[in-house]
């Protein structure tokens, strides 16, 4: 086993020192803070690196190392935890370190006037270190436990700005919401442990993710004709649909924009929430075991449909937002769904190169929301921003490279390739054909939605804050937006570099990516690119994007608006809809009067309950507790009191009596011993003789 | 026997004639070479030679683990002496250090290759079966433990406690040998073991009854159990505090590995006398005498306003919690015991340092001196507080577990568990008797005001470092006891016992 992989703990560890020694630092200390935070992140970056060389030219099982240990033993059963390498694990480590880094870089721009600037950089080296942890975990519970805690960070992050009353309960809706899908995971787990009596997921034959074990779980049938492994997977499915915001769990992720938009940037919209994704991608083999008498794996199926819907679903509601975080959470909601999706169809590859490249591009448009955000001063109103173009040069070239990325603009950009990659899945999907559908309409509707943000934001004319006022009268108190900081660009240069780099390991002349996802070896054909079935879908996937982005321009772009209060030209087309999409389909209100009422129903109904039973037990009980007490304390004072005064004073007399052998006298001591001769003799003596 | 035995017999022997050597080095050194030099520098060169000195023979024995029986039992060495033989260099380095800031005599060269012979002396104690070379090694222990004691000579106390000190341990001296003697008419040996063997066929005998509480009470007094401990709280309060550390340490340990060994080897045939019942071997007669010195110790030592004598009437309790040990046969309780009189000197050296800081610089042993030591000196306030709560045995200190493993080997061995059961309830009733007065101390050190002219004591670095490496050991011993308690265990385990 390579070095690298006997100790792949530094990889989390670095982040969590750097997140313990923060947290003991005093406010000022800000550079050391954001220096430990950075510093670490880029020590794991350059051993995420190692790890991926050391998985580099293995093909098949060769390529997965693992290291296990024993963490406790309770009697006979011992709990083993571990860490896997693989190409899953190294892939990702090495997009969560490189992201991060950058992430942190941009943040130390971003966050430079905020004074829990050192609290924040402590809170995200938690997260970065947790999010590493669940992806090197070999144990399905110390996964949860870094799940639970990347659950933690979000939610300590999200609610940053905890006084904004918005903020702190965006916090607390991610929380709840998430929490609901880890009722249902740790279910799975617990059913998971049962079934195999171990959580590793490779253990030399003995993992739960191993032959014998889903064997044994595909074997055993349980209510309503599922097998084990077939529920159990359904079961772990439900935590990824809290953590990834899945329909009907996407709630919180919207609302979790109220965080800082670094927090954006890499909580939710690189890592944290891919987290659902890489769990369905590490237990693939669990969701892939076909059980008898069904065509295709269940839990697959409900990944592919929940991820269309997710899909299709996002974009729509993304098409008519306004405000320019909300617009890309949409987006990220909707492309979760094209991963699960690709997950469910085609295979670990296929979603997981969709989630590596979109956690590059997203990545890169959230922070460029959060550099337009910072020189529109806080202005997150798409309507109230415009002409952006002039102003922001460089945040303008890289927005432009993630939407064109995002809305899978054909050939150089990594976002047609790996959108492409779950379509031409899509397509092969046996069962049926409206999982594509949906899926071109979704790529249709992503390219119209992130045209019609670049045109509010970039194009026209400036319509925000102080447009109209002292027109470069007074250049030095101008409210002009302003490019950010060279903290703040080189990420963002850096990230829209990669997205378009990508390219060149995902392209089907050459997947390497991909297939290097699944252990598989590369060759490099042209002649992939011709087959007439790809080629055909590439030209159906052009047309798509091209007509959504030239639709969004004809309505946005010709005639961009003059005011923020104009009304939306969609909306003026068709109303009704439009509403619809506004208004998020109402999922929220939905909620609000179904579970949330019943809730709070439930709550006061226990609260009479509590105020009119029990209250009168507790009270009744009381009163006996206090008549008891009375008694007792008779029984103190005139019992226990006087015998123990009794006691102490026995105790202080033989103190008194034993000192007072003490005489000084030196033939005294030694008459003792004579005395203790004769006594011990006859002791024995006469214990002997009876 | 021919040179090649005697070079073996050298090369074995190696730690003990390291330590000789040493003793007659330091002897040289100072009066040959720093006769004339500032009293503190001759202090600091004797116990730096002296510290070196043991370390070379600890680090001797870490490098040539020996095993083997030279003689028929007249040297024997096993992993477990050799632990035992570390414990007791390091007992002689930390009082040593101890040492260099007590200003008791001018003959500083004398007083460190006495110290140094004492060492010798238990060493060889620990490291053999024979009666005779016990009855020696004894000896010399004891002979230079009363000078050690008289050392002070512009104290008239110092020479009282050392005379009593002498004729009550010339006088169980000549009990012990009585009951060698007798012994060795019985069975026609002097190798325990072999002993062991003859008494087995002889059975219950009157004569080797008195022989038998001969051989106890020439023990008893070197633990300091009662009724043989009227010599201790004297000999404590006069001697000069290193003699006094070394006595309550080294000594202790050395001579309770001794005791039970003999006991437990060589009696074991003896433990229980008539099998029905629990009256008539020596398993009875140490279960008075321990039931007799946790009372007399614990009560006694409630009355005392000198914190020395307090310490020595602890010192007389504790022996009674190990004598508990002995009565029940099996390594496990011999592990136990082990590990109770390691941690117990540990402690104790730790508590006599902070008690030798406030004789120096208050001026006095009296519990009034401690008064508002926590503002005085913060540092070794807390010491104390660690050591005295250790002493009483409050978790999670060493002492507590010292206790714990202790109680639980005496209650859960054989068949013969239940009788001691009123023994251990009376151990534990008085180690609540025990806080009291431990209590009283650590009120003075925190509670009470100290006078308005009190300032700070200046404390030596190497005092201050030694008490608070003491205080980190004891609290270490607690959160981890199986650190020493598994090496011994493995020891012992390597006997076959």
């Amino acid at each position: 086993m390579s070095w690298i992989a006997q100790n792949l703990w530094l990889i989390p560890v670095l982040p969590l020192l750097a997140a313990g020694i923060s947290a003991l630092l005093k406010r000022p200390s800000r550079s050391l803070a954001a220096g430990l935070a950075i510093g670490s992140m880029g020590a794991s970056f350059l051993l995420s690196c190692a790890a991926l060389v050391a998985t580099l030219g293995k093909h098949g099982a060769a390529a997965r190392q693992v290291h296990n240990f024993d963490w406790f033993a309770l009697g006979d059963t011992v709990v083993r935890l571990g860490w896997v390498l693989d190409p899953l694990t190294a892939a990702m480590v090495v997009m969560i370190t490189f992201v991060g880094s950058l992430i942190f870089i941009f943040s130390v721009g971003y966050m430079a006037h905020d004074e829990n600037f050192t609290r924040f950089f402590c809170f995200l080296s938690l997260f970065a270190a947790a999010m590493l942890g669940l992806i090197i975990a070999n144990n399905l519970l110390l996964l949860f436990m870094c799940w639970e805690l990347v659950g933690l960070a979000s939610y300590l992050l999200i609610g940053f700005w905890f006084h904004k009353p918005s903020a702190a309960a965006a916090a607390k809706k991610a929380f709840i919401t998430t929490r609901i899908g880890d009722v249902f995971f740790f279910l799975g787990i617990v059913w998971l442990y049962s079934e195999t009596g171990t959580l590793l997921f490779y253990d030399a034959g003995r993992g739960c993710l191993e032959q014998d074990a889903l064997a044994k779980m595909v074997a055993h049938t349980t209510l309503g004709g599922l097998a084990a492994s077939s529920a159990i997977g359904l079961l772990l499915f439900c935590g990824a649909i809290g953590k990834s915001g899945q329909l009907p769990l996407h709630v919180w992720l919207p609302d979790a924009m109220e965080g800082p938009t670094p927090v954006s940037a890499l909580i939710h919209a690189a890592t944290m929430v891919a987290a659902g994704v890489f769990l369905v991608a590490r237990v693939y083999p669990l969701m892939e075991m076909q059980q008898a008498g069904v065509s295709e794996p269940i839990p697959l199926t409900a990944v592919t449909w929940i991820g269309a819907l997710t899909a299709i679903f996002g974009a729509l509601v993304a098409v008519s937002q306004t405000d320019i975080k909300r617009i890309l959470a949409y987006s990220t909601v909707s492309q979760l769904g094209y991963m699960m999706m690709g997950l469910g169809i085609g295979g670990v590859a296929v979603g997981m190169f969709h989630l590596l490249t979109h956690a590059f591009f997203k990545a890169l448009l959230f922070l460029g929301s959060g550099s337009i955000i910072h020189g529109c001063h806080e202005e997150q109103d798409i309507r109230r921003m415009g002409g952006l173009k002039k102003f922001m040069p460089v945040t303008f070239a890289t927005y432009a490279i993630g939407m064109m990325a995002l809305s899978g603009v054909p050939f150089f950009f990594s976002g047609f390739w790996s959108k492409d990659e779950i379509l031409h899945a899509a397509w092969n999907y046996g069962p049926s054909k409206i999982p594509f559908l949906l899926g071109l309409a979704g790529a249709f509707l992503t390219a119209f939605y992130m045209t019609r943000q670049m045109c509010f934001v970039f194009a026209g004319k400036y319509r925000g804050h102080g447009a109209d006022a002292h027109h470069g009268e007074n250049p030095a108190q101008s409210h002009d937006p302003h490019e950010s900081p060279s903290v703040m660009t080189w990420p963002l240069i850096l990230l829209a570099a990669c997205a378009v780099l990508l390219v060149i390991v995902g392209t089907p002349v050459w997947p390497w990516l991909p297939h290097y996802l699944e252990g598989r070896e590369v060759h490099f054909s042209l002649a992939a690119l011709f087959n007439s079935d790809v080629l055909l879908l590439l030209l159906t996937s052009i047309v798509v994007v091209a007509g959504g982005i030239g639709l969004s321009w004809w309505f946005y772009g010709l005639l961009p608006a003059e005011k923020p209060d104009e009304q939306d030209p969609l909306e003026q087309q068709f109303p009704e809809q439009f509403a619809w999409s506004r208004g998020k389909f109402f999922v929220d209100e939905l909620y609000a009067a179904t579970f949330v009422k019943w809730n709070a129903r439930l709550g006061e109904l226990c609260h009479d309950l509590d105020r009119r039973v029990l209250d009168l037990l507790v009270s009744i009980v009381g009163w006996a507790a206090t008549g008891c007490a009375h008694v007792a304390k008779l029984f103190d004072e005139f019992v226990v009191n006087k015998l123990f005064d009794v006691g102490c004073g026995g105790v202080r007399r033989g103190a008194e009596t034993a000192s007072e052998l003490q005489g000084g006298q030196i033939h005294q001591y030694l008459r003792n011993i004579g005395v203790a001769l004769i006594l011990f003799v006859f002791i024995l003596a006469v214990g002997c003789n009876k | 026997m021919n040179p090649a035995d005697y070079l073996q017999l050298l090369t074995a022997l190696a730690p003990e004639v390291i330590v000789v050597c040493t003793a007659l080095l330091v002897l040289a050194v100072d009066l040959l070479g720093l006769q004339g030099k500032p009293h503190s520098y001759r202090m600091s060169i004797a116990a730096g030679i002296t510290t070196l000195g043991c370390a070379a023979a600890v680090v001797w024995m870490f490098i040539n683990p020996t095993v083997g029986n030279w003689h028929g039992g007249m040297l024997v060495i096993d992993p477990l002496n050799e632990t035992v033989k570390a414990v007791l260099l390091l007992l002689t380095v930390l009082t040593a250090i101890l040492s260099v800031d007590c200003k008791f005599t001018r003959h500083v060269g004398e007083y460190f290759a006495l110290l140094l012979l004492a060492t010798v002396g238990m060493m060889l104690l620990v490291s053999t079966e024979e009666l005779l070379m016990i009855f020696a090694s004894l000896e010399l222990v004891s002979l230079t433990l009363y000078i050690l004691v008289a050392f002070n000579k512009d104290s008239r106390q110092s020479a009282e406690a050392a005379l009593k000190y002498f004729l009550f341990g010339g006088m169980s001296a000549a009990f012990l040998l009585f009951g060698f003697s007798l012994l060795y008419g019985l069975t026609g040996t002097t190798h325990v073991p072999k002993m062991a063997e003859k008494l087995f066929t002889i059975g219950a005998d009157p004569l080797l009854t008195v022989a038998l509480v001969m051989v106890v009470i020439g023990f008893g007094f070197k633990v300091a159990a009662v009724p043989f401990h009227l010599w201790a709280p004297d000999a404590y309060q006069g001697a000069p505090l290193p003699s006094a550390v070394f006595i309550a340490s080294g000594s202790k340990v050395a001579s309770f590995f001794v005791f039970a060994k003999v006991l437990l080897l060589g009696f074991s045939q003896l433990a229980w006398g008539d099998q029905e019942k629990a009256t008539g071997g020596w398993v009875p007669l140490l279960s008075i005498i321990a039931a007799v010195s946790m009372v007399l110790g614990n009560l006694a030592a409630i009355k005392q306003t000198s914190v020395r004598r307090l310490l020595a009437y602890s010192a007389i309790a504790h022996a009674g919690y190990m004598l508990i040990g002995f009565l029940a046969p099996g390594g496990d309780a011999f592990g136990s015991l082990l590990f109770y009189v390691t941690t117990y000197a540990l402690t104790t050296v730790g508590a006599f340092g902070v008690l030798g800081v406030v004789e120096s610089q208050v001026g006095g042993d009296q519990l009034k001196d401690f008064a508002g030591l926590a503002r005085r000196a913060p540092v070794l306030a807390w010491c104390l507080m660690v050591f005295l709560l250790s002493l009483a045995g409050i978790p999670p200190l060493a002492g507590f577990f010292g206790k714990f493993y202790l109680f639980a080997a005496a209650l859960t061995n054989g068949a013969h568990n239940l009788p001691f059961l009123w023994l251990i309830i009376l151990g534990i009733a008085m180690s609540c008797v025990s806080l009291y007065y431990y209590l009283q101390v650590l009120k003075q050190v925190f509670v009470v005001e100290a006078d308005e002219q009190a300032r700070p004591l200046a404390v030596s670095f190497l005092t201050h470092a030694m008490v608070v490496l003491l205080a980190a050991v004891t609290v270490l011993l607690g959160c981890m006891p199986g650190w020493l308690l598994d090496t011994i265990h493995t020891a012992i385990g390597e006997l076959g016992w």
